[in-house]
Order: structure tokens, then sequence, then C-alpha cells
């Protein structure tokens, strides 16, 4: 890399991939020592990453390990944890607009999708306040159904039942849903471990095309779909993290002996 | 489920009990219309909009117990739906879950509480009260009725919205907060539309049990028959069809015509009752589908 | 919003409560035991012709008010049980609509319409005249949809893995209910038995004119001889009563009666923890 190529990324001092391994630019996601303890269990110790600012970040591990606490920790659903969370530089404890108004900065979709019993339309304008409400939304929409690859599935039933999707285009609904409201950063807690593999290809797609502007994070047991997802993957076990590499290094050369137990079992059970 | 019957006395008694259950319902309505049958026959349906009720000269309007009944439950509504409803949702969202429980069975308890103890606090607290802040001759007035009633109703309306809230899954209260969405948008856009038919029905079992109401109306409500002058003058002595029935039951004599009014008056009653009933039951079937 | 709201819900939270505790002030003074046992004493009146009766003791109206209860509950219990049975075993699912529908109008209907029917009915064409007995049926009617729809939650609380097993078991129809399904429903149903006493004691527009006296009556002699309550009783002594000691002893009936009431939903409360944790 010559220096030409250095100077030119600094100074579009957008968050492109050399640009992260530089101190000076502020990560989206940061997360410094944080630690649960719920109930006098230790569910997080210690974990410090932080998100590159564009891509795809898997979170595996054993059931138990602390990955959904992770998540509801960073969107302060549970809030009882130390150490520190920052997002933009801006710790989400001392949040400007408070803790509703940084949900909106933080997309996340849950293992089931909930959609509400209304209809399709309402559902994906759900978060919108009534302000935004008043506009005209109709592109907006489009765009966000279009983003969760659902559009070409529901456009001429906009306003029929949500319930009556299935599944696999409910989970896409829960997507589309968090989109509209332009989050800094998406967290997925095993989106398709409900799905079928159909829903679940698409799901993958419309991330990949996600990861080009925005981090995700995204919790799967699925091993396949990390490889899959490409980008960078936390290993973690008993809430500490035990390893972080990317994906290609993690699956061929992992480094230390617990991630090669857990890859070894994880291979034996797949069959 | 076919081949159930080989248990003879099983049977038996299963049939038995449902034939007599059923028999004893229908045969205690039949009675009603029977013997409300000799007044209708006499006057048709007029008395239910005429004004005068004078037994002695044969004069029986059904109007101002109807009227009368009608404020009764109104008042009782306007008192009790907004704060039972919002004492629901202050117990179930904002106290703490530790707290739900005992306040649950302190409302449990007040549901409780016989309609004639509160007929007594209505009569001597509630009517001094009114009469000293009014300035009325005895505070016996529809207004009095209604409040004693919001009293009554509110622990049931609050359990049943309280039961509504409740039903309302973790996961849809949590997506609207990973939504960004704010306490009072969860609150307008989750959870009073989906507790919405708890809440309706319990709105309507409210006015039932304001409907039929006897002993603490009975107690406070003055019985005067005569409709209020005007209207909307809800601080006048009345009387409601329960309160009628109840004061002048024991005077008349069983088939004459004045019974045969009270008959009437009981009709109208079961009437409205079982229509608010099927009303309540309406959305039940809906969301089963 | 929040801050609406909780103004809003105060009244609800404090005025049932403030009127709990104001009954037992009032009641206070006219609070012993004398009051409730049966006692010989006789106070001599003041004057007023209810004072004698008003201070003779409430044993005969509670006993009134228990009899006509177990009464009510004898008769409404085997009813209920059959129709829940019913609603289990055979009912296809049209009748099972149509059953809890019948069931929730008819626990919508006025007591005091029942209170009509039953005057009409027992006492005049049966002519029973103002019994006990037509007290007790008329009860009965009451609380039987509430009895009936709490036995039918109980047993539709049964798994049906546990019914099934148990027929896979080749276990007859009344094993089946006599093993699997009462072993399992019974504390709901007792929680239902124990509620609907409660509602049995606090109705008292009912029996105003089919069962009960104001007074005269100490303990009633057969079924069909009138009887005194405990709810009517206060409800007499509110009309008439105008002397201090009358009132007094209206709050106190009004305690006692709540006492025995409160006897009742608590333990169903009780019960129904119990049966949550089981």
């Amino acid at each position: 890399m010559n220096t030409l190529q250095k100077n030119m990324c600094l100074e579009v001092k957008s968050a492109s991939e050399e640009a992260i391994n530089q101190d000076s630019v502020l990560n989206d996601v940061e997360l410094a020592h944080v630690s649960l303890t719920l109930s006098g269990k230790h569910i997080l110790k210690n974990i410090s990453f932080a998100l590159p600012n564009r891509g795809i970040t898997s979170l595996i591990g054993p059931s138990g390990a602390g990955k959904s606490s992770l998540l509801r920790c960073l969107t302060l659903l549970c809030d009882h944890w130390q150490g520190d969370i920052s997002i933009q530089g801006s710790s989400i404890r001392r949040w400007s607009g408070g803790e509703d108004h940084l949900r909106r900065h933080i997309g996340l979709i849950a293992q089931k999708p909930s959609v509400f019993p209304t209809s399709i339309y309402e559902n994906v304008i759900f978060g919108l306040s009534r302000k935004e409400r008043g506009k005209d939304q109709s592109i907006c929409i489009e765009a966000s159904l279009r983003m969760a690859a659902l559009w070409d599935e529901v456009h001429d039933r906009l306003h029929t039942p949500a319930n009556n999707l299935s599944i696999g285009q409910q989970q896409r609904l829960c997507l589309a849903r968090a989109l509209i409201l332009k989050p800094k950063v998406l967290l997925l807690d095993e989106p398709t471990a409900s799905l079928d593999p159909r829903s679940k290809q698409l799901i993958e797609i419309s991330l990949h095309d996600l990861a080009k502007d925005m981090p995700l994070l995204c919790v799967t047991h699925d091993l396949e779909q990390a490889q899959r997802l490409q980008g960078q993957v936390i290993f973690m076990c008993d809430g500490k993290i035990i390893e972080k590499a990317t994906a290609k290094d993690f699956f061929q050369h992992p480094s230390r002996i617990e991630s090669r137990e857990f890859l070894r079992w994880s291979v034996c059970d797949c069959g | 489920m076919k081949h159930m019957g080989n248990t003879p006395l099983v049977y038996l008694l299963i049939i038995t009990g449902c034939v007599l259950a059923i028999s004893c319902i229908s045969v205690l309505l039949w009675f009603l219309g029977d013997a409300s049958w000799q007044f209708w026959q006499a006057f048709g349906l007029s008395p239910l909009w005429a004004d005068e009720w004078y037994p002695y000269e044969s004069l029986y309007g059904l109007l101002p117990a109807i009227i009368g009944s009608f404020w009764v439950m109104i008042i009782a509504m306007m008192i009790a739906v907004p704060c039972g409803l919002s004492a629901a949702i202050v117990s179930s969202e904002i106290l703490p879950l530790s707290w739900q429980s005992w306040i649950r069975m302190g409302m449990e308890i007040l549901a409780g509480i016989p309609s004639v103890v509160y007929g007594l606090i209505g009569l001597w607290v509630l009517l001094p009260w009114l009469q000293n802040i009014f300035d009325l001759l005895t505070g016996h007035s529809l207004l009095a009725a209604g409040m004693i009633l919001s009293l009554m109703i509110l622990p049931t309306m609050m359990v049943m919205a309280q039961d509504a809230l409740r039903l309302i899954p973790l996961e849809q209260r949590e997506t609207a907060m990973s939504l960004g969405l704010n306490w009072n948008q969860r609150l307008c856009r989750i959870l009073l539309p989906q507790a919405w038919p708890g809440i309706r029905s319990g709105i309507l079992l409210g006015l039932g049990r304001a409907l039929g109401e006897t002993m603490a109306v009975m107690l406070v409500v003055g019985s005067l028959d005569r409709v209020p002058q005007p209207i909307y003058n809800i601080l006048e002595p009345a009387q409601t069809l329960t309160s009628r029935i109840g004061r002048e039951m024991g005077e008349a004599a069983f088939g004459s015509m004045h019974f045969s009014a009270l008959m009437a008056c009981g009709l109208v009653l079961a009437a409205t009752a079982i229509f608010l009933s099927l009303l309540s039951q309406q959305h039940r079937g809906r969301l089963n589908v | 919003m929040k801050m609406m709201l909780i103004l809003l819900a105060l009244p609800a939270f404090i005025l049932p409560f403030s009127c709990l505790i104001y009954i037992i002030v009032q009641a206070w003074p006219a609070l012993s035991w004398a009051l409730i046992l049966p006692t010989d004493v006789t106070i001599p009146p003041l004057g007023d012709a209810f004072s004698g009766v008003a201070s003779s003791g409430l044993w005969n109206q509670i006993g009134g008010s228990l009899l006509m209860m177990f009464l009510a509950c004898l008769l409404a219990t085997p009813i209920a049980l059959s129709i829940a049975l019913f609603h289990s075993l055979w009912a296809t699912v049209y009748q099972k609509r149509i059953l809890l529908s019948l069931l929730q109008v008819l626990q919508g209907i006025p007591p005091i319409v029942y209170g009509l029917c039953g005057l009409i009915l027992l006492v005049h064409y049966l002519n029973w005249g103002i019994s006990l007995a037509a007290g007790g049926v008329i009860l009965a009617v009451v609380i039987l949809p509430l009895l009936s729809m709490n036995a039918i939650h109980a047993l539709e609380r049964i798994p049906i893995e546990h019914t099934e097993s148990a027929k896979a078991l080749g276990l007859s129809h009344g094993a089946v209910i006599g093993r699997v399904w009462l072993p399992a429903a019974w504390p709901g149903m007792l929680t239902g038995l124990l509620l609907a006493m409660a509602r049995s004691l606090s109705e008292t527009a009912p029996i105003l004119f089919t069962a009960t006296v104001f007074s005269g009556i100490t303990w009633p002699d057969s079924i069909f001889s009138p009887v005194t309550s405990l709810q009517t009783h206060i409800f007499y002594l509110a009309q008439e009563g105008s002397n201090a000691q009358s009132v007094h002893i209206a709050w106190a009936s009004a305690v006692v009666l709540l006492g025995l009431i409160l006897c009742f939903s608590l333990s169903a409360h009780f019960l129904r923890r119990y049966e949550g944790s089981v």
C-alpha cells in the first residue's frame, strides 16, 4: 500500500476497510469491559470488542454463552451491566435523546418474528412517529421492503393482515420494519433459526447487501451460515470472548483449543 | 367423542344434571314472561314511553325508571372506566411486578364486598356529603347511586383490564421497545389496541352489573317515580328499574296488575342484560376465528 | 401521560380501601362476642321497636345466611359438575360454544330477576311460601353459572395428553374421570365452590322477598319456614334504623358479613396460588 493511497483514504475519511485499523477513526459500535451478572450468575465477563464500520460480524458459540444477553445489553433492554458501550463515540448510557431514541438507531431482529396484529403496511411504519407518518412514506416503505427482499411478495397486498404471512415472510417483515428507521447498526439474534431454506437464503442475501454500508452483528448457531456470511467471527463461550478472527481464518485455522473443540463437536453434530 | 356410554352411572348423572339445569332456566324465564303477560296484554307496549307511575290509579309508565337506570349506568361508567382503566395500566405497567399479585388480591376481595354494604356507605357517608356540597334536601339522587355503583364496578373493571394487558406477550412489548417507541407510543400502539377486546368486555360486564344492581341503588336513589326535570338533572331523587322492583314487590299482591307491571320491569331488565351480555360475547367469537 | 394516569388511578386504589377501613372504624363500638354469640340477655328496649330486635345478637342471622348458602351449594354443585363433564365429554365444538354463551348470558342476568322468577314459581305456584327452600333454590340458580364455568375451566386445564395416555392404558371412562380428571381438577373446582359460597353470601336482592323476614324468627323449624339472614338484616336496619345503636349494629353486621365472605374468598385465593404452584 503506497502513501498516496493512504492519503486518499484519510482525505475521504470514510469508514473504509483500511481506516478500521487506524485508531483515530471512531468505530461505530464499541464495547469496553462489559460484564453482566443476573441473580448471582455471571452471564458476561469483561467483554470488549469493536464492530467494523461496515460488514458482518458473526457471533457464535454454544447455547448459554451469553450471546443473546449481549444483544439485549446493547439495546438497553437489559441494563444491569457494568462497563461501557458506545455508538459513534457517545456512550449509550448517556445518549442524548434517552433510551427510546437510542433504540431507533439500533435495529434488533429477534429469533422468533413478532409481527403486530395489524396490516403489513401498518407493521412497516410501526416505529415511525406521528410526524413522520404524516408525510408520504410510500417510497421509504418500498425501499425497506425491497431491502428485506419482501417487496415482490407483498406489494399487492400491503393492507392485508400481517399474521397471514408465513414465518419466513414475517421475519423479513421484521427486518423491513427495523430498516425503515434507518438504523446505525443492525443486531440479529439467530434470525434464520426457525425458517425454511428459501427464506434463509433471501435473508442472507439482503444481509450481504445491507452490510455494504452499516455494521451487522449476527448471532448464529449455524456454522455454515457464519461461513457464508463471511466477514468477522467472534467466538464466545461462558460469557467470554475466546477468539476473534475473519471467518476464513477461524474456520480453517482456529487458533484456540476451545474453538477447535467447538468446531469439531459442531461438525459431528451436523453429521 | 363417541363410544362413551360405558359407565351407565356417570352417563345418567350427567344427563339428569344437564336436563335439570336447562329446564330450570327455561322454566324460570318462561314464568317471567307469563306473569307479565297480563300487563302487556292490557297496555301493549305504550307503558315503555309513558311517564306516570301510580299503581293505585292504574298508571304504569316505565319511562322514569328506564331513564333512571340509564343515567345511573352512564354516571357509573363515566367514573369507573377512566379510573379503572388507568388503575389497570398503572398496576400492570408502572408498578413493580411483586406488587401485582397483592393489588390483584385486594381488588378481588373488594369485588366480593356485598352490595348492601356499599349501600350502607352510600346512605350514611355519601348522602350527607352530597347534601352539603350541592345543598340538597336529602342527598338522595341519581348522582349518589351512580357514584356508589362506580365504586362497586371499579374492581371488576380493573381486574378485567389488567388480565387483558397481561395477556399481551412480552415479545410484542420488547419488539416495540427495540423499534424505539417511547412509553406513550407503546401504550397507544401496542397495549391499548391489543387489550381492547378484554377492556371492552369488562366495560360491558360493568354496564350489566350497574344495570342489575339493586340493594345499593335502592338505598340511595330516593325512589321518586318522576322523570328528572330537566332530563339531565341528576341531583334529583329518582327511580331505577331495580329499585322499583325491590321497593314495591313486597306490597304488590300476587296476580294483581301491579304485580304484573313489576314483572314487566323485570322482563325489560332481563332483556337488556341479555342484550349486553351477547354484545360482550360477540367479539370473543370473532377473536377465536 | 404517566402522571395523568397515576392521578386518575389514585382514587381507584385509595377509595375502596378507605371504605373498608371506614366500615371497621364505624363498627368498632358495637363489635363484641356478645353481639355474635347467642345470648339470653335481653337488653331493655330504648323506646324504639327496632332496638330490641337489633340488639338480640346476630347468631340467628348468621345461621340463616349460612344455611341458605349450604343449601344453594348443595343443589348447584352436582348440576355444575355434570354440566362441566358434559362439556368435556360429549359436547361438540358448536355445543360447547352454545353452552358457554348460555352460561355467560345467565351470569349477566341481574339476580333480582331470578328473585322475581323464584317469587312466582316457588313462593306462589308451588306454594312454598317465603321460605328457606325458596331462597336456597334461587341462590343455587344465581351461583350456577359461576360454579359451572369454574368447573369447566378446571377440566379444560388438564392437558389432553394425560387423558389420552390414560385411555391408551385401557382405563374405562369412569376410571378416567375418577383417577385422572378429579385429582387434577379438584383444586380448581374447590376454588370455584369457595367463590360461589362467597357470592351466595353477598347476594341480597333475590332473597329479600322470597326467603327472609326481619324479625320474629329465631331459627327455621323446617326448610319451608322463613329465615333471617345477615345480608337482609343489614338492609332492614339501614332502611328503618334511625337511632345510633341500630346504626352501629348495622355496621357491625356488615363487618361480620365481610368477615365471612373474606374467609371464603381468601381461601379461594390461596387455593389458587397453591394450584398454580403445583
